[in-house]
């Protein structure tokens, strides 16, 4: 009993290093802010406004909103994942974590902690915005809807922290490039904008392949939107899970091929 | 005897580029064996495998070939409990730009489990053997050269390991650092009992610290052993110079016990000898019997710089 508590304990000590070292970090750098702050209002905004212009109805307007206000989420909670190991990287410091008894599951853990409180809060900060300026009530398909939905959006975007990662640790400093890029491909093929339903039929299988349109298509199910796929919060979950699951292995294949490459290395000078 | 190291036949090879592929063999082949408590030494000119070598043993790159054992475990199937007691350090390291000296220290002491009171009495004591006091809140990228390295080594400490790999822990510090450094490093050896393999280009700091040294020329060992050792294998020797008035016998000098070689040029002999504390009594007393008139004797000891040079020619 005792060993496991210990043991329990060790684990979340190494755990709450990550968390501390991305706070830190988000504390620190100003461009952290601009990702919460300023980036979201200014597409929250822009996408509102011009739905306000374009005089869309109730129902299309709270298709975009939803769109938007998971895009920002997403973005600001992945990109926490991926700042474990590209903090890291950009001070040249890679090797000193590998070298000390911690596992990946610490490094992901306590990044996608962080990642979750600053994107819960864009998210927080983005539905109330909604309510004030564009008089959209985002609250209204319930507690348990908006949690499993969320919930949904934040698996999916430590899918895509954990994937840059993967790419930092195969190819090094070039990777990063990954970390703001992969959330606008995903969302252009997701549906952010739009329904999939109308984007070419070679298109619609790679959505199908992403969690992220499934949540989209449950969320928007509460504002009238019959989606376009059935079961779509199994699918999603049953996805982003295994998703996860391959993505831990891969990521344990690619360290080991780093150790192999000396790439711990280069990124250390 | 238990060893802190065990390595057999361990090689290296770097392969980049996309299409085509070059090649670097950085270490061919590598024997070593350290016992714990040891203070060794790794020498060797620039790109010898000194680094890969280390880096090997901290795990942070894997050999194609070769047995690696650290503190009688291997790496293979005992990573994790290896790296709870072991560290390294580097020369010229760095460490997370805008986390302060504390914040990173506390960091990577909650990367070894360390947490509440533990934890800051810990980086108390690292803050205090390398007098980073003042530097606590001032972050990483604000430090000098100097207190960037006292930082790796505090860092190095804080899980106290039991093996510590210092890779060239002095490398572009003033003389006052460095040789506070190089007390610590010998504090930490003598009183902490901590078994330390360090890399280094400075051959007083190598002969200063080192109980042995190990010569890597182009991935392989060329010689171990103790610095005395290494000259006496190499003839290298202790130079006698005198200035003299006179006409010397030289064969008959030459002949004497532990004379290994002897140039004249007009008044001046100079003498290379086995070993300057045992044949410098004699040497004296032939010249006076022969009667030479000795004007100024001068004494130089070589050192380990001298077996590099002539290891790397
Ligand atoms: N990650 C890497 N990828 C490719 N080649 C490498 C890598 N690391 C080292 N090498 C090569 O391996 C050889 C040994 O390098 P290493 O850094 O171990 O030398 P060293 O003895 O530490 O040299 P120095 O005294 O300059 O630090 C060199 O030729 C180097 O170019
Ligand atoms: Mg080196």
């Amino acid at each position: 009993m005792k060993t496991f508590l210990s043991l329990l304990l060790d684990e979340s000590i190494k755990t709450k290093a990550f968390m501390f070292k991305n706070w830190i970090m988000a504390k620190r750098n100003l461009f952290t802010l601009f990702e919460i702050l300023f980036w979201p209002s200014i597409s929250f905004l822009s996408v509102g406004l011009l739905a306000e212009f374009v005089n869309l109805q109730p129902r299309m307007r709270a298709f975009i909103l939803v769109g938007v206000v998971s895009m920002s989420t997403v973005q600001v909670c992945q990109l926490d994942v991926a700042y474990a190991l590209l903090y890291d990287v950009w001070s040249k410091a890679l090797k000193h974590g590998f070298i000390a008894p911690v596992g990946t599951r610490h490094l992901l853990m306590g990044s996608l902690f962080v990642g979750i409180l600053r994107g819960g809060l864009v998210f927080i900060t983005l539905m109330a915005a909604s309510y004030i300026i564009f008089d959209f009530n985002f609250t209204s398909p319930g507690i348990l809807a908006i949690g499993l939905f969320v919930l949904g959006l934040f698996l999916s975007a430590s899918m895509i922290g954990i994937l840059v990662s993967i790419l930092v640790l195969t190819i090094g400093n070039r990777a990063e490039v990954a970390a703001w890029s992969l959330v606008s491909l995903m969302l252009l093929i997701c549906g952010i904008y739009y329904p999939v339903s109308i984007l070419p039929y070679w298109i619609v299988v790679f959505a199908k392949l992403l969690p992220i349109t499934y949540f989209l298509e449950y969320y928007r199910g509460f504002y009238g939107f019959e989606p376009t796929f059935s079961h779509v919060l199994l699918k999603g979950y049953t996805a982003v899970i295994a998703y996860l699951f391959l993505e831990v292995y891969l990521m344990k294949v690619a360290l080991k091929r780093a150790k192999r490459k000396g790439i711990l290395l280069k990124l250390s000078e | 005897m238990e060893f802190a190291v065990e390595v057999k036949d361990l090689c290296k090879t770097f392969s980049s580029g996309w299409f085509r592929k070059r090649k670097k063999e950085a270490l061919k082949g590598i024997d070593l064996i350290v016992p714990v408590g040891a203070m060794w030494g790794i020498l060797g000119p620039n790109g010898a495998g000194k680094t890969t070598l280390l880096s090997i043993l901290s795990n942070l790159l894997t050999p194609e070939q070769g047995e690696v054992r650290i503190l009688g475990l291997d790496f293979r199937t005992n990573g994790n409990e290896i790296r709870k007691r072991i560290n390294l350090s580097s020369g010229h390291a760095n460490f997370l730009w805008s986390m302060s000296v504390q914040e990173n220290l506390k960091y990577y002491a909650m990367l070894y489990g360390l947490s509440g009171k533990s934890l800051n009495s810990k980086i108390e004591t690292v803050m205090d053997m390398f007098s980073l006091k003042d530097f606590a809140r001032v972050r990483f990228e604000e430090l000098s050269t100097g207190t960037k390295q006292k930082l790796s080594l505090a860092k190095a400490l804080i899980n106290e390991p039991e093996l510590l790999f210092l890779d060239e822990p002095t490398v572009g510090l003033d003389p006052d650092v460095t040789n506070r450094i190089r007390d610590i490093i010998k504090y930490l050896h003598q009183e902490k009992k901590i078994t330390i393999l360090i890399t280094t280009h400075n051959m007083k700091e190598a002969e200063f610290l080192c109980e042995e040294v190990a010569f890597i020329i182009n991935g392989s060992i060329k010689a171990k052993g103790s610095p005395q050792d290494l000259k006496e294998k190499l003839h290298l020797g202790d130079t006698i110079l005198i200035d003299f008035k006179g006409l010397i016998p030289a064969a008959a000098l030459k002949a004497m016990d532990g004379i290994y070689d002897i140039q004249i040029h007009n008044s001046s002999c100079k003498i290379t000898v086995d070993n300057h504390r045992k044949r410098l009594a004699q040497i004296l007393e032939f010249f006076t019997t022969q009667n030479i008139m000795m004007s100024h004797i001068h004494i130089k000891e070589s050192d380990l710089e001298d077996v590099f040079i002539s290891f790397t020619r």
